[in-house]
């Protein structure tokens, strides 16, 4: 469980999809600041602090979608999970792909789980919400992976 | 009596006009060769005949020159009519292959037609040689008829396999990837609906609240699509299933509606077919949720049955609910077709859809039929297959 603010990464290409999740975040009590980035390369340069993102923060979670523009969010996740200075970061997958192959191949890339968009405004909160409660008011989360 | 002969020759002008013929001759006999050319002459073709004498010329000239008809001796010395035969299939051709010999036995004869000789033909009863080259012709009209009906058929049911496949690639695509645009209409109606209700003023409120309907109509019209889709899409694999298991399945899955209703639902022995478990369960399902849900004021009555005939089971569910008028009995499968309002009855009409394509794709069919004692059976027929015997339920 996070002591202080924590930071949250959404990767999202979808802007009405962006701001019904910062909503929903926002009605988890856990005091967080959240970002936004549309797409896997933009995703990427925040992670490693280039370009305008050089004084980014590193988040403490992502959630990431699946179908992004310029770099997919397979091969996001890829990077993110081969990374050492970034494979412990929790990512959750947040798509609308139910398909099996993209859940096996996402956990296959090393994802801490995945979940599906769900249809309704009540059920996408709840999971927004459930999401962070776990992850950042529950789950015991790494710390930086030090080169010593 | 004259005027009708004369009708006649009108009726018949093949009888001035001889149709052409294209004959091949094989035959190393200069002697046979002219006796059957002369033969050829008297019948009621226009024979354009040729002859050859070896195997290499016989194959050199289906190369080139495809004649109707090959006339072949039976034995030529270097080589044998039969291996004619043979030529002709091996460069695919489908030629009437007549064989003339001198002497044949009713044994050989016999042999050679179960080889694919169309006839055989004595020389010392050459007269008979015109009713054969008849019959052979005859004969290959019908095979060519017969290939070309078979051919179209066979493209049709290509094509209708490829544009059902097509179909159900569209639906699956188009009802996945209107999911997305959907889901933002949705959730956005529902928050203005949750944030903005009685702040805007009483006419807004209404068109939201129709917005959302039609938003979650919507969304619940594609899940279905897709369902429906997804029975095609996937692989059916065929296991033995025992159908008292699949309906015991079915009936506590249903158990809070069952309850709800106070409806008996009973069956007799029913027997294991070769089928998907999860499938057939769907089928079950379906069907006696609707007996559940077209019911009429009394508590359900439902029965679930199975009788062989021939090579297949029947299954029926009979209910004593509302029946379905006769009129209705083919549409009610189509999908999203209702019969009642969505106030009467909940649904968007994807079960019996569903179900239908379920049972065509085990190969059987489903129909619903009026109780003769009120209400509907639906009954659906699979396939025994060979486990037929050993699972008989009597």
């Amino acid at each position: 469980m996070m002591a202080g603010t924590s930071e949250i990464l959404l990767v999202d290409d979808n802007p009405a999809d962006l701001d019904l999740t910062i909503d929903a975040l926002a009605q988890s009590s856990w005091p967080s600041r959240v970002n936004t980035v549309s797409d896997g390369a933009e995703a990427i340069a925040y992670l490693r602090h280039e370009g305008i993102y050089s004084t980014a923060s590193r988040p403490h979670l992502i959630l990431l979608d699946l179908n992004l523009p310029r770099k997919d969010g397979r091969a996001v996740l890829a990077d993110v999970k081969t990374d050492p200075s970034l494979r412990r970061i929790p990512v959750v997958i947040f798509s609308t792909s139910q398909a099996a192959k993209d859940i096996e191949r996402s956990y296959e890339l090393g994802a801490n789980s995945y979940v599906s968009k769900p249809p309704t405004l009540g059920e996408w909160v709840s999971a927004v919400k459930l999401m962070k409660d776990f992850w950042i008011g529950c789950a015991c989360l790494p710390r930086e992976e030090q080169n010593d | 009596m004259s005027a009708t002969a004369t009708v006649r020759q009108h009726e018949n002008p093949s009888a001035a006009i001889k149709p052409q013929l294209r004959v091949l001759l094989v035959e190393d006999n200069p002697g046979d060769r002219d006796l059957i050319l002369q033969e050829l002459g008297k019948g009621e073709f226009d024979v354009i005949s040729d002859v050859v004498q070896t195997a290499e010329e016989f194959r050199q000239r289906m190369k080139t020159n495809i004649p109707d008809v090959v006339l072949a001796d039976y034995n030529l010395g270097q080589w044998r009519g039969m291996e004619a035969l043979e030529i002709l299939r091996s460069e695919g051709l489908d030629i009437p292959l007549i064989l003339v010999s001198g002497a044949m036995g009713a044994v050989t004869a016999v042999e050679c037609l179960k080889q694919g000789v169309t006839d055989y033909v004595l020389k010392d009863s050459l007269s008979r040689l015109s009713v054969a080259l008849r019959g052979a012709l005859k004969d290959k009209e019908a095979r060519q008829e017969r290939n070309r009906n078979q051919q179209a058929l066979a493209g049709k049911v290509e094509e209708l396999a490829r544009s059902n496949a097509d179909l159900e690639q569209f639906a699956y695509v188009a009802s996945h990837d209107l999911q997305e645009p959907l889901r933002m209409v949705s959730a956005y109606t529902q928050l203005l609906a949750e944030r903005y209700r009685g702040k805007l003023d009483e006419q807004a409120d209404k068109y939201i609240s129709y917005a959302v309907d039609g938003a979650a109509r919507m969304q619940s019209l594609i899940q279905d699509l897709l369902a429906f889709s997804r029975v095609g899409r996937q692989e059916t694999a065929l296991k033995i299933t025992d159908c008292n298991e699949i309906v015991g399945e079915s009936m506590r899955d249903l158990q809070a509606a069952i309850l709800e209703s106070r409806a008996s639902v009973t069956h007799g022995a029913l027997p294991r077919v070769m089928a998907s478990g999860t499938q057939l369960k769907q089928v079950f399902q379906n069907l006696i949720g609707n007996a559940l849900k077209f019911r009429r004021s009394d508590p359900p009555v439902i029965h679930i049955s199975a009788e062989r005939k021939g090579p297949d089971w029947i299954f029926s569910v009979a209910d004593n609910g509302i029946g379905i008028s006769a009129e209705h009995a083919e549409s009610i499968f189509v999908i999203f077709n209702r019969l009642h309002t969505r106030t009467e009855y909940p649904g968007n009409g994807i079960g019996l859809a569903i179900s239908k394509k379920i049972i065509e794709r085990h190969g059987g069919t489903i129909q619903a039929l009026p109780n003769p004692v009120g209400g509907t059976i639906f009954r659906f027929t699979l396939p025994a297959g060979k486990m037929a015997k050993k699972q008989d339920p009597a």
